[in-house]
C-alpha cells in the first residue's frame, strides 16, 4: 500500500461513469465468488466431515427449499420474522414519537428506556417461555423486544429534533391530535425512522434464531439445531446460508421500498438546503 | 426509574397479579442474594468471553477496515460480501460453530468476535472512503509519507466513526455471549437465567435479567466515557435518549 492509494477527492466525482461502475459491480461479486471458491478448495484440502464442500451445501440447499423444510419451517420463521417486525414498527414509531413530542414524559421514562434497552434480548427468552410457553407467541414476543429499540430511539430523535417551523405552521392550521401526527410529525421524522427500521429487521431475524433454538419446535432456528444435534452437517451449513440469503433479501427488499417511499424525502431535503 | 419499581412494588404486593410468574421485588433480590456467588461467577465468566472476543472483533475490524477502504478494489470486491454478511444473523452460527469448534471458550470467543467485527470494520472502511480530501492533500502537502499519514491524518480523522463502531459491537458482543451460553447451557449469564428457569426460581432468573441490564447499560456508559477520554478533540455522537 502506497500513499498513492489513498482516495482522492478530485477522481472521486468523475468515477461514477457507467463503465466503472459496472467494473465495480463485477468486483464485488467477484469478491463473493473468491470466497466461496476459497471454501470449496479448503473443503477438498481438508477433507473434514464438519466442514462440507460448498457445493454439497448448496445441492442440499435446492432440496429444503423443494421439500417440506420450506412449507414447515422456512415459511414459518419468514411470517414470524415479520410479524415481529411489524408490531415493533407500530409500536416503536407511536412510543418514540409520542415521547419525543412530549417533552417532560421523554424526560420521564428515559432513565427506565435506557435501562430496558440494555437487557440483552436472549436473557429474556427463559422469561417469555415462563409467559407464553414454547411456540410462534414467545418468539414473535422475543423479537418485539428486541427489535422495537431502535425504532423507538430513533423515532424519539428524530421527533425532539422537528423543525420548530413545521409544528408552528401546524399549530397555525389547527392540526392537532392524530392528524398533527400523521400530516406533520410522522411524516418529517421519517427519514430518520426508515434507519431505524432497517436495524429492527436485522435484529429481527437475529433474534427469531435464538429463540427457536430455545423454544419452538418448528422454524428455521430450530431446524438448523436439529441438523446439529443430529450430525446432519451439511443441513446445519444450508440451514445458515438460507439464512444469510434471507438477511440479505430482506435488506434488499427494505432499501427498494425505502427509496419509493421516501422518494419524496430526497428532492425536498435538496431545494430546502440550497 | 424509582416510580417503576414503585408500581412493581405494589402491583405485585397487592396480589392484582399472580407471582408465579411475576415475582415481588423483594423476591428478586432475596434470589439475588441468595445465589450472589453464583451470580458474581457468572457475571465473570460473561465478561470474559465478552471482553476476548471484543478485543479480537476491535483489532481485527480496524485493520482490515483501513486496508480494505485504502484501496479502490480492495473495497469494490468486499461490497458483496459485506452487503451478505451484515444482516446474517450471527446467532444462526451457533450450532455451526459449535459442531466446528466443540464448547469450548475457542467457540464461544471466535463467535462473539465474528459478530462484533463487522460493525467495527464496516465503520472503519466507510470511514476511511469519506475522509475529508482536503485534509489528504495539506498530510502530503507538509511531506507526510505514507505511514505518517496514516498515524497523523486517517486514523484520527476516522476514530469517531470508528468508535460508533466498537459501540455497537459492545451492545452485539454482550448479546452473542449470552445466547451462546443459553444455547450450550453452560456458565455465564445466560446458563444463570437458564438454571433459574428450569428450577422454578423465579426470582433469581430476574435477578439474571435484571443483572444483564445493569451490565449492558454499565458497559455502555464506560464505553462513552472512554471515548470521550480518549478522543478529546472529537465530541462522541451520543445517540440515546435525553
Amino acid at each position: 500500500m502506497t500513499a498513492g492509494t489513498l482516495p482522492r477527492g478530485r477522481r472521486r466525482g468523475r468515477s461514477h461513469g457507467w463503465r466503472r461502475s459496472l467494473a465495480r459491480h463485477g468486483a464485488s461479486w467477484l469478491g463473493l465468488a473468491a470466497v466461496l471458491g476459497a471454501w470449496q478448495l479448503t473443503a477438498i484440502a481438508l477433507d473434514k466431515t464438519v466442514f462440507p464442500t460448498f457445493s454439497r451445501s448448496i445441492s442440499v440447499v435446492g432440496q429444503l427449499l423443494t421439500g417440506s423444510v420450506l412449507t414447515g419451517d422456512i415459511v414459518p420463521s419468514v411470517i414470524r420474522a415479520l410479524t415481529g417486525f411489524c408490531i415493533s414498527a407500530v409500536l416503536g414509531v407511536l412510543v418514540g414519537l409520542t415521547l419525543g413530542y412530549v417533552r417532560w414524559l421523554g424526560e420521564y421514562c428515559s432513565a427506565f428506556i435506557n435501562f430496558l434497552r440494555s437487557v440483552p434480548s436472549p436473557l429474556l427468552i427463559p422469561l417469555a417461555i415462563a409467559f407464553l410457553g414454547l411456540g410462534a407467541k414467545m418468539v414473535i414476543a422475543v423479537i418485539v423486544s428486541a427489535a422495537v429499540w431502535p425504532v423507538i430511539i430513533n423515532a424519539f430523535d428524530a421527533a425532539r429534533r422537528i423543525e420548530p417551523l413545521y409544528l408552528d405552521v401546524a399549530r397555525i392550521c389547527g392540526l392537532r391530535g392524530f392528524a398533527l401526527f400523521r400530516r406533520v410529525l410522522l411524516p418529517a421524522t421519517l427519514p430518520d425512522i426508515f434507519a431505524g427500521l432497517r436495524i429492527a429487521l436485522s435484529i429481527s431475524l437475529a433474534v427469531l434464531v435464538v429463540a427457536e433454538i430455545l423454544g419452538a419446535s418448528t422454524g428455521i432456528g430450530y431446524f438448523i439445531q436439529n441438523a446439529e444435534q443430529t450430525f446432519a452437517v451439511p443441513q446445519t451449513y444450508a440451514g445458515v446460508i438460507i439464512l444469510a440469503c434471507l438477511g440479505w433479501l430482506f435488506d434488499t427488499v427494505f432499501l427498494v421500498l425505502e427509496r419509493r417511499l421516501l422518494a419524496w424525502e430526497r428532492g425536498l431535503s435538496g431545494g430546502l438546503r440550497v | 426509574m424509582g416510580v417503576v419499581i414503585g408500581l412493581w412494588t405494589v402491583i405485585t404486593g397487592s396480589g392484582a397479579v399472580s407471582t408465579d410468574n411475576i415475582p415481588t421485588v423483594a423476591a428478586v433480590v432475596r434470589g439475588a442474594a441468595g445465589s450472589w456467588q453464583d451470580l458474581l461467577s457468572s457475571l465473570g465468566a460473561t465478561l470474559e468471553t465478552w471482553a476476548l472476543g471484543l478485543a479480537i472483533a476491535t483489532v481485527a475490524g480496524v485493520t482490515l477496515g483501513l486496508l480494505v477502504g485504502l484501496s479502490q478494489w480492495a473495497d469494490s470486491a468486499t461490497d458483496v460480501i459485506v452487503r451478505m454478511m451484515r444482516p446474517l444473523p450471527s446467532l444462526a452460527l451457533i450450532p455451526l460453530a459449535i459442531l466446528v469448534a466443540g464448547l469450548g471458550v475457542k467457540m464461544t470467543s471466535g463467535l462473539v468476535a465474528f459478530a462484533a467485527f463487522w460493525p467495527v470494520f464496516i465503520n472503519t472502511r466507510y470511514a476511511v472512503r469519506q475522509i475529508e480530501p482536503r485534509l489528504l492533500d495539506s498530510g502530503r502537502a507538509v511531506g507526510l509519507g505514507r505511514w505518517g499519514l496514516i498515524r497523523r491524518v486517517v486514523i484520527p480523522a476516522t476514530a469517531p466513526t470508528i468508535a460508533t463502531g466498537v459501540r455497537i459491537s459492545v451492545g452485539l458482543a454482550i448479546v452473542v455471549t449470552v445466547s451462546v451460553e443459553l444455547v450450550v447451557g453452560t456458565g455465564g449469564l445466560g446458563g444463570y437465567v437458564l438454571a433459574a428457569e428450569q428450577s422454578g426460581a423465579t426470582g433469581q432468573m430476574y435477578a439474571g435479567v435484571v443483572v444483564g441490564g445493569i451490565l449492558g447499560w454499565a458497559l455502555n456508559l464506560l464505553f462513552l466515557a472512554a471515548a470521550r477520554a480518549l478522543m478529546p478533540w472529537q465530541a462522541v455522537v451520543g445517540r440515546g435518549l435525553g
